[in-house]
Parts: structure tokens; sequence; C-alpha cells
């Protein structure tokens, strides 16, 4: 379904409209609100990856935003590294704690995961308060060296990591790999009866959602120039789940579109002052109960149908 | 190495103060088919969920398969090691085509040609009766393509034994009689070894050469069909001592 000629199309007129964009309308602001939606696209595809495919319910994205943004503050601050070792670094560090998360939890059934996941996002936010020498406590790590200097510079690298991002990601899913995680979303007994290890795969996927979701983390970290507790914050997993909802699930290019529609919301509806998180969330509750398949990802096979585009 | 492909014994398991599985021994041999029969809640869906390595037995059992021990190994374990089952109420990886599903059961077993598997996914279902149905999901199949589909699955992962519990049930007899002949036809063909759990006679009769009874998760008689209906164990299974008529005559028929 990828290499379909009407896909490419789509994505190539996606990643033109994302970069003329900040041509058109110019101005520092509108960057900055692009660069931050664009790092939420990267967030959602990662935690759709493992979550959509797998319908394991992952309620703590957050905690592996975190390590990989304080990975690269301390890295880049406290030890002075050149700020382009944060993304690798923070990709191991993310992928460590998914290790540390999934190992006692993916073998089990139930909600453990996600409660894990939540709790470990919260103890985590927690520890950098408690360990405030090491960490700066609330005020968190400040003084990190810009990866680019231009505004417009970063923006477009970050763009240009979403794109690379999902394509990976949807290669991955489209592959025999992608196919067990759905099947494993399918019947979990079913999957073991026919030889696959279900734990492996579960947490072989956890393990690359967070490699990407620490990536993410380390840009957001060199976009701010600073990391603070509030990184590990539930609203910020919630955030992203919702994102992928409106998106649509198992998809893994709607949640892009998911988050760059929030972000964009969000700003648009700051004129509307107080009432902003009421239209906000009535937004989302009329999207979610009359499209439960989301929004983007559904409209995008709409249009490839009308194209004439067959399976 | 002894010529059964499975053998078991000692097999046990206790589910609190339940004794739900009562020191079960028996072989298999390479290319048999066998039936396990009994009334509901004799046991046989945990006498397979045992063998699979689903839940593991109480102490002292030994199972070996192809004489190797299987006890202990995790179910994709024993999946991979050849031993394919299908469950007693059809689990079909919803969300996923038909095509798509017998795909899963074909990746499981893993070291294959990743280029051919499409082709034999296609073959399977061809030869289950489902050609035509490669895209459809399954959520919409019927349940007797969905029973269909089930055994393509199973052998996809090209299993030595084959553990089938309950192919037959939910099924009308039209479906019933299509199935069977293609159970039939997949050990003639394969000389697959198969065991089915079914606790009514009839399709028995015609499709297995041995049967082991169980009731109360206790082995209580094995031998030919033919034997085994004249069993007074198996007899009073079904139909109880005291009362000479029949209180469940569909189970005996």
């Amino acid at each position: 379904m990828f290499n379909k000629p009407v896909d490419l199309a789509g994505a190539a007129a996606f990643i033109a409209f994302m970069a003329v964009l900040p041509l058109v309308f110019t101005g520092n602001y509108l960057i900055g609100v692009l660069t931050v939606s664009v790092i939420y696209g990267i967030w959602a595809v990662s935690w759709d990856f493992m979550s959509g495919l797998t319908g394991r319910e992952n309620f703590g994205h957050s905690l592996f935003i975190g390590v990989g943004a304080y990975t690269a503050g301390f890295l880049n601050t406290t030890l002075g590294i050149n700020g382009w070792w944060s993304l690798p670094a923070a990709m191991v560090m993310a992928v460590l704690f998914a290790l540390l998360m999934g190992l006692p939890t993916l073998r089990l059934k139930g909600p453990y995961f996600a409660l894990a996941m939540l709790s470990g996002a919260v103890i985590m936010q927690r520890l950098m308060l408690i360990f405030w020498e090491q960490t700066g406590g609330e005020e968190g790590i400040n003084g990190l060296t810009p990866l680019i200097q231009s505004q417009l510079g970063f923006y477009y690298f970050a763009l240009g990591v979403l794109v690379a991002t999902t394509a990976l990601l949807m290669a991955l899913a489209r592959s025999h790999w992608g196919l067990i995680l759905r099947a494993i979303r399918g019947d979990e007994a079913t999957c073991q009866a026919a030889g696959i290890n279900v734990t492996y795969y579960k947490i072989a996927s956890l393990m690359i959602s967070a490699a990407f979701a620490g990536a993410g983390g380390a840009m957001y970290a060199h976009y701010q120039l600073q990391v603070s507790p509030q990184l590990f914050a539930v609203v910020t997993s919630i955030t992203i789940i919702t994102m992928v909802y409106v998106g649509g699930m198992a998809s893994i290019y709607g949640p892009v579109g998911g988050a760059i529609l929030l972000v964009l919301l969000t700003e648009l509806l700051r004129n509307f002052g107080e009432w902003r998180l009421m239209i906000y969330s009535c937004t989302l509750i009329l999207i979610l109960f009359f499209l439960p398949n989301g929004l983007i990802a559904p409209t995008w096979r709409r249009v490839r149908a009308s194209l004439g585009a067959k399976e | 190495m002894s010529g059964h492909l499975l053998e078991v014994r000692n097999l046990n398991k206790h589910f609190g103060g339940l004794h739900a599985v009562k020191n079960v021994s028996f072989d298999i041999a390479r290319g048999e088919v066998v039936g396990i029969l009994g009334p509901n809640g004799a046991g046989k869906t945990t006498l397979y969920n045992l063998l699979t390595g689903f839940i593991p037995p109480d102490a002292g059992a030994s199972i070996q398969f192809q004489g190797q021990s299987i006890l202990g190994q995790a179910p994709h374990r024993i999946a991979g090691l050849g031993i394919s089952r299908t469950f007693q109420l059809c689990r079909p990886f919803i969300g996923l085509s038909v095509l798509e599903n017998v795909l899963v059961g074909a990746l499981g077993a893993g070291g294959q040609d990743r280029h051919g598997l499409d082709e034999r996914a296609r073959a399977l279902l061809q030869r289950v009766g489902l050609a035509g149905k490669e895209k459809v999901p399954v959520e919409v199949l019927s349940y007797g393509d969905q029973r269909r589909l089930e055994i393509a699955r199973a052998l996809a992962a090209r299993p030595a034994l084959l553990l089938l519990d309950e192919p037959f049930a939910g099924l009308g007899s039209g479906e019933i009689d299509d199935l069977s002949a293609l159970i039939r036809q997949v050990h003639a063909d394969e000389g697959l070894t198969v065991m089915l759990i079914e606790h009514k006679l009839r399709e028995f009769m015609r499709l297995v050469d041995r049967v082991i009874a169980l009731d109360f998760g206790e082995v209580i008689a094995e031998g030919t069909p033919e034997a085994i209906v004249q069993h007074p164990a198996v007899i009073e299974a079904y139909i109880g001592r005291d009362n000479p008529i029949a209180a469940e005559p569909s189970h005996a028929a």
C-alpha cells in the first residue's frame, strides 16, 4: 500500500505544505508552533507503532520523552558534549528504560503495562525533584546549546526527522514484523499457539517506540534550550494518545496529522481566552464520538479511494 | 527414541480443590488420528492446555514429544517444535484479513523462505475451501469458515501434531461433513498426526483410529471407536448407571 504513487504523492504534498508554510506566513512565532507540532508528531507516531499496532496502551510515553530530554541536558551542559550526540544518547537511554519497564510488565496480561508506564513517568518526575542537586529540581537544567542556530533551519531538521521516523516505522508496520504486532492485538493466545514469542515482540516494539520518543525528547530539549520535570507530566502522554486517536490508530501516518492538527488548534484557540479549553475539549469529544476511527487516516483512505487507487 | 510421537505420563492438574486432570498417561503413535472423548467438564481442554504449555501441570508429570521433554516450555516454543492447536471457541486474529491470519501462522514457525509464505498461505486457503476470501476481514466470516481458517492457520506452521479442540462445535450437519472430509484429507495427504476433542460420538466414529475417553479428569477407557461405545465406563459416564433412560441421547447418538 505504501509504495502506491497516490501515497507517495500525498506524502510529498504534505512535506511540501509543511516546508512552505513558514515561508508564506513568516514569523518566529509560527515557526515555533510548527516545530513543536512536528516534535509532537514524532512522539505520536512512535506511540502508535507500539501501542496502536499491539493494542497495549502506554500511558507513560512521557517517561521516554523525559529520559531523552534529560539525557540531552546532562550531556550538553554538565558534560559539555556537542549537542549532536544528544540524539543517539537519548535513544539509547530511552531504549534501556523501555527494557526496564517492558521486561517485568509486558509478560503479563491485563492493565499492568499501562499502569506501570503511568507510574514510571510519575516516579521519574518525582525523582527529578528529589535529586534536585543533580537535576536542578523544579527549574531543571538550563543553558543547552541549540543544534542549529537558525530557527527555520531547526524546524526543517525536525520535519526531516519526523518524515524519516514515519517512513521507517510505516515500512516496519507493513512488514511481516508489523503483521505479527497486529496479530498480537488480535489475539495473544492464538499468537502463542502459532509459535510467536509474544513477549519478545511486545518488548522489542516498545524499545523501538521508546527510541524515537527519546530522540524527540532530546530535540525538544535543544529547542527549548532547557529541560524540566514537567517533561514527564502525565498530561503529555494523554495529549499524545489523543493525537493518535484523532489521527487514526495503527495507521502510523495518521497520528502525524493528529499531532499537527491539535497543536495548531490549541494555538488558534488562544484568541478565545478562557473558553479555549472548553472549545478544545468539545472538539475532541465530538471527533472521538463521531469518528471512532479517527479523522486523518480515514479521510486519507477516502481521498485515495476517490482518486482510484486500488488496494 | 521410542516409536511414539507423544508420550504422556502421570499428568495431573489441580485448580484449587478441583482435580481437573487425574493421573493421565497415554501414547500417540506417528500418523494416528486419536479422539479425546468425554462429557463437558471432563478435562479435555485442560489436557490440551497442559500439552501445549498454556498451563503448567502439577509436579511429577512427563510429556515427551518426538523423544524430547516439552515440560515447562513456553507455548510458542512448543508450537515451534511442531504442535499446533486450535481453540474450542474460534480465536482468529481480529482486525486482520483471512490471508493475513494464515500468514501469521506460517511466520511463527520461523526459518522459512519469506517469499514463498504468501503463496503457501494462499494454497492452504484453497485447500480448506476459503479461496476467494483472502482479503475478507475475519470478523465477517461465518462460523464454519472461521473453523476452516483455524485449521489453515494451524497447518501453516507445518506441525507434526495437530490438536483440534471441538472442531465441529457450533456447526450444522452439512458443515460437519465437509470439515471431517477436510481433516481426513489433511491426514491422508501429509500423514499428519491428529488429536481431536469431541463430546459427540457420531463425528468420531468415522474419523478416528482410536479413542481415549476421559471423565472427571481420568482416562476411563481407551480403544477403537467401536469398542469405546460398548465400554461400560463410557456408557456410565454419558448415560449414568442408575438411570437406564438416556439423559442426553444427543451425546451418545
